[in-house]
């Protein structure tokens, strides 16, 4: 997979991968995105199960 | 020597002074963000001593949780706020500052974006970090990291774009100075954390039926202090990424001159009288510390004018006057700060912001009117009202949907063994409740 947006050193500028291909920027971004959405979903849920077995199981015995 | 080489010679020799320039600049702003990572240390350390030792671990998830966050969200929306928004709610032209722009990223043409992202990102992430001590012990780490968020990437820069930058209309209409950022990120955090927990509510145990108060003893007071200390060093980098480098000289984010020096005298002059005035009326080493802050955040708006001994007193102005408005907070208005966050903060940065219309009064702006204490006293309270609306209005909309606030059994049980799957002390055993965890407070 060719990243490179420049095929020489010489007068490049913006020379980060993909630079010169927008609609594979928004995928990057987007998915950047996504996955900090998700882990904020996955924070919630793990969360919930925790509140749900304390308040099934009480105390738990190692304190 | 032909005057063509000479020529040369002397374009060479500029080309070489420019690139001096431009890299001494990319250097600067690189260290001030290294050293303001030790603020998150700071905050990491402070924050889990002043836990219980059965809630340190949770604490301390949700500091780091809330580094990773701030981060790719100030990079997603917070940088072009901060460029986007100096007249108002209006946006203008910054394309510039948008995440699929060519200068979000490695670019040959641009070595100034990056490192002043950087730079604010870490003020993004200390500005919640500074709400996130007052809520441990009960706050969802999932609720939490949705205000922190919104503080730190959306809220506070707004406040940045209008009061700590060369174009912002509290400065063009104001003429406010808030060189050390006391309003848009002190005050702003300390008035959303207010906001943030007038909705969550105390800590079981905090208050007794009839309204008196029980001490809630953090486990560890010397790894708090380190960690204030880590903080105090860390706003060396803070302040020092709040002066522009221009290759020649030194200029605020106003665009006023000025040294490296009077920041150095004032900032330690500030830390000095903090802690003295917290001490003579705390006698207490976490207040000591915490009024190193509270003499920063006081002198904070002033450090490029203020005569030393003034930002001292100042300072101890602050420092005498901050523990006891965290107490009428406490007992008054039942409001469980854990590590006096607003007090420190919010009621710190309002003292720093009056306080150079007070003493500062008639130095001119680049933009806008000379310093005046109307125009302190009108920015002070918009930052107020930017902190504490948005602050109060999302934490019940998390209330609301069952998101602000942990399950009491796992706060009775301790979040660490509710939610960690590892152990801060697993050689110890940990009192969830009682062992003298709980004494009313004299």
């Amino acid at each position: 997979m060719n990243s490179a947006p420049i095929t020489t050193w010489e007068g490049a500028t913006a020379y980060y991968t993909y630079a010169d291909s927008p609609g594979m920027i928004a995928i990057w971004l987007l998915g950047a995105i996504a996955v900090c959405i998700y882990a904020i979903f996955s924070m919630v849920k793990h969360e919930n199960a925790a509140y749900k077995k304390v308040k099934s199981n009480g105390v738990p015995p190692a304190l | 020597m032909e005057a063509a080489e000479l020529l040369t010679r002397i374009e060479a020799l500029e080309a070489s002074l420019k690139m001096a320039t431009t890299v001494n600049s990319e250097v600067f702003y690189w260290w001030c963000t290294a050293l303001m990572v030790a603020i998150h240390a700071g905050f990491l350390a402070y924050e889990m001593g002043a836990s219980r030792a059965k809630n340190a671990l949770a604490t301390g998830v949700k500091n780091l949780a809330a580094f990773a966050f701030l981060i790719p969200f100030f990079y997603f929306v917070g940088w072009y706020i901060y460029n986007a928004f100096p007249a108002g709610f209006i946006p203008g032209d910054a394309s510039g500052a948008l995440p699929w722009s060519t200068h979000m990223g490695p670019n040959l043409e641009d070595q100034a974006s990056g490192i002043f992202w950087a730079a604010f990102t870490m003020f993004a992430a200390t500005t919640a970090s500074i709400m996130s001590g007052a809520v441990i012990e009960r706050i969802r780490v999932s609720g939490f990291i949705i205000l922190a968020i919104f503080l730190g990437s959306v809220v506070w820069v707004f406040g940045a774009a209008w009061g700590w930058h060369p174009a912002g209309w509290l400065t063009s209409t104001f003429g406010l100075h808030d060189i050390g950022a006391a309003g848009c990120v002190h005050m702003v955090a300390g008035f959303f954390t207010l906001g943030v927990l007038i909705n969550l509510g105390p800590r079981i145990g905090r208050f007794n039926a009839d309204g008196t108060v029980n001490e809630i003893n953090g486990h560890n007071m010397a790894m708090s202090l380190i960690g204030l200390m880590l903080i105090v060093m860390g706003f060396f980098g803070f302040l020092g990424g709040c002066i522009i480098y221009t290759g020649d000289t030194w200029m605020t984010i106003y665009n006023t001159p000025t040294t490296f020096s009077a920041f150095a005298f004032n900032t330690l002059m500030a830390v000095a009288g903090g802690m003295l005035g917290c001490y003579l009326v705390t006698r207490d080493p976490f207040w000591m510390m915490s009024g190193a802050l509270v003499g920063v955040i006081s002198s904070a708006p002033g450090l490029d004018v203020y005569y030393p001994p003034l930002a001292f007193l100042i300072s101890f102005a602050g420092g005498l006057v901050i523990p006891k408005l965290h107490n009428i907070l406490l007992t008054k208005f039942k409001i469980d700060d854990a590590v006096g966050a607003v007090s420190v903060h919010g009621f710190g940065g309002v003292w720093g912001l009056v306080a150079v219309g007070i003493f500062a009064s008639g130095y001119p702006n680049v933009e806008g009117p000379a310093i005046s204490l109307g125009g302190q006293f009108m920015s002070m309270l918009v930052f107020l009202a930017l902190g504490l609306i948005p602050g109060f209005v999302l934490s019940y909309i998390l209330k609301m949907a069952g998101l602000l606030r942990c399950a009491p059994e796992a706060e009775e049980a301790g979040l660490d063994i509710t939610e960690v799957p590892v152990k801060a002390y697993p050689e110890s055993r940990i009192p969830a409740f009682g062992d003298g965890a709980l004494t009313p407070a004299e």
